[in-house]
């Protein structure tokens, strides 16, 4: 039995270079981009839902 | 390349071409890692119908990027540290607790306003910049921290641009003042606090030897309060001293804090370092800290912690993934004096001065050589599972341990890959709990 859990939705847009600086996290030590979003997906999808 | 791994009961495939993850049977685990003792024929079977299944679909075993990430030149972020000095004495402090390795000084108004103009100047077609008033304590400087975020702002807006302002502060100087600006300026803000009294206390001391603690955390609670929902985050330390960390989270998240996170030390000194002798006291830990968040998920009392929030399904692009962590390219930190480096664990190594913010002039050599580097040029990232996820790690750990920006911290990257597997258990837990 295999199920899938997450698979990444195909990216309509990549390497526009809007994302945040990696290193501009919380941490300050342990920079992963994991756990960023894409900035320019967050700022479509704030404007579709005004 | 798949990754199959065991968390407790459950058994996971991460997909690292795809970047998708599926759960399976104990079973298929085994045979997918090359075990197939006790498993049928016909099991096998149906092991690889499914596998089939997936490889069409593209989420099993697809094929890796291996296209070197296109780096524009475009400055995006600094790192000003406004106060190279501090109203604190931590004793694991990397900033030699605040001076750098030189004179204990702060940043003048001049010097700030000079880095928003190279900023704004190497910051190319790019419209949003970062900005993160660092220290030091970086409030000890406070006025030139209000008169750069007024001059930034007041210049981005003549060329279109905007700024992004976050601040790192230990507590101390937080009042009304400072948090009614912070609260109105800042994108984010990061608060440091270690947790339980005793654990805070044994590290971050004041100027007079005494621990901390009770003079930031009814600031920091205050600050959080007035917050509201903007983002902040309330982010400790761990030493040798505090292997059970765990207990740290918690009792920040009983604080009420709902945006926590926990960074193991770095540092050389004996009682504190984290050490490989405690590398499995530390998986367990986050094992046990995973356990617990989701039991308080569940019962609707969840909090986030910065290094269980991974998104599968959304998160960073492929480029973004394999481009490193932008230090040294784009990305530099700001000492008082103006000088340039790669980030602020580089800070006051002459070695990596990169230029000045004066001379609007920055070190090609040493600027090709980061910006040259990505996960492609980090060799032992090749095999891990993690590195679309981590993407080679952090430059200046990866020197200070090992020598060299290319060379993975062993440590960091077995804690980051035990961090990431809690990640993905939450996720599945969430998928089944939605069920």
């Amino acid at each position: 039995m295999i199920k899938t859990i997450a698979k990444p939705a195909e990216k309509k847009v990549t390497g526009c270079g809007e994302c945040r600086s990696t290193c501009q996290s919380a941490c300050k030590t342990s920079c992963t981009v994991g756990n960023q979003s894409c900035e320019r997906v967050t700022r479509e999808e704030k404007i579709e839902r005004k | 390349m798949v990754h199959v791994f065991a968390y407790r009961d459950k058994r996971y495939i991460y997909d690292t071409g795809s970047g998708s993850l599926h759960e399976c049977d104990e079973k298929t685990a085994r045979y997918l890692s090359g075990d197939s003792s006790e498993i049928t024929d016909e099991e096998i079977r149906g092991i690889l119908a499914e596998v089939g299944r997936l490889r069409e679909e593209g989420l099993f075993e697809k094929e890796e990027t291996s296209v070197r990430p296109v780096k524009s030149g475009e400055i995006k972020a600094l790192c000003l540290h406004v106060s190279h000095d501090c109203n604190l004495r931590c004793r694991y402090c990397f900033a030699d607790e605040g001076a750098y390795h030189s004179v204990r000084e702060v940043m003048t108004r001049e010097t700030a306003r000079a880095a928003i103009d190279f900023l704004l100047r190497e910051s190319g077609s790019r419209k949003v910049l970062e900005v993160d008033f660092f220290g030091g304590e970086p409030l000890m400087n406070f006025d030139v921290v209000k008169d750069t975020v007024r001059y930034a702002k007041e210049e981005g807006a003549k060329l279109g641009k905007r700024f992004l302002f976050t601040t790192t502060t230990n507590g101390l100087l937080l009042d009304d003042e400072t948090i009614s600006f912070l609260n109105e300026e800042m994108e984010n803000v990061v608060l440091s606090l270690d947790g339980r009294r005793e654990v805070h206390d044994a590290v971050r001391k004041t100027i007079s030897g005494k621990g901390s603690f009770d003079a930031v955390i009814e600031k920091i609670k205050k600050f959080v309060r007035v917050r509201g929902d903007k983002h902040y985050y309330v982010r400790g330390t761990f030493t040798a001293k505090n292997l059970d960390f765990s207990q740290d989270v918690l009792f920040l998240a009983d604080q009420g804090f709902d945006s926590i996170s926990m960074e193991p030390v770095v540092t050389d000194i004996p009682d504190l370092q984290i050490r490989r002798e405690h590398l499995p006291i530390i998986e367990k830990e986050y094992e046990l800290l995973c356990e617990e968040f989701l039991r308080r998920e569940e019962r609707g009392e969840g909090f986030g912690f910065f290094h269980f929030n991974i998104d599968l399904e959304g998160g960073p692009c492929l480029q973004k993934r394999v481009s490193a962590c932008g230090a040294g390219n784009e990305y530099f930190s700001v000492v008082p004096n103006g000088d340039l480096y790669p980030c602020h664990q580089f800070a006051g190594d002459a070695k990596w001065k990169m230029g000045n913010v004066s001379e609007g002039r920055i070190d090609g050599a040493l600027r090709a050589k980061f910006a040259e580097s990505c996960l492609f040029t980090r060799k032992k990232c090749g095999d891990c599972f993690a590195k679309f996820i981590c993407s080679g790690g952090c430059s200046a750990n990866n020197y200070h341990y090992n020598g060299d920006i290319e060379e993975p911290y062993e440590m960091t990257c077995a804690m980051m890959k035990k961090r990431i597997e809690c990640a993905m258990h939450i996720l599945a837990e969430r998928k089944c709990r939605e069920k």
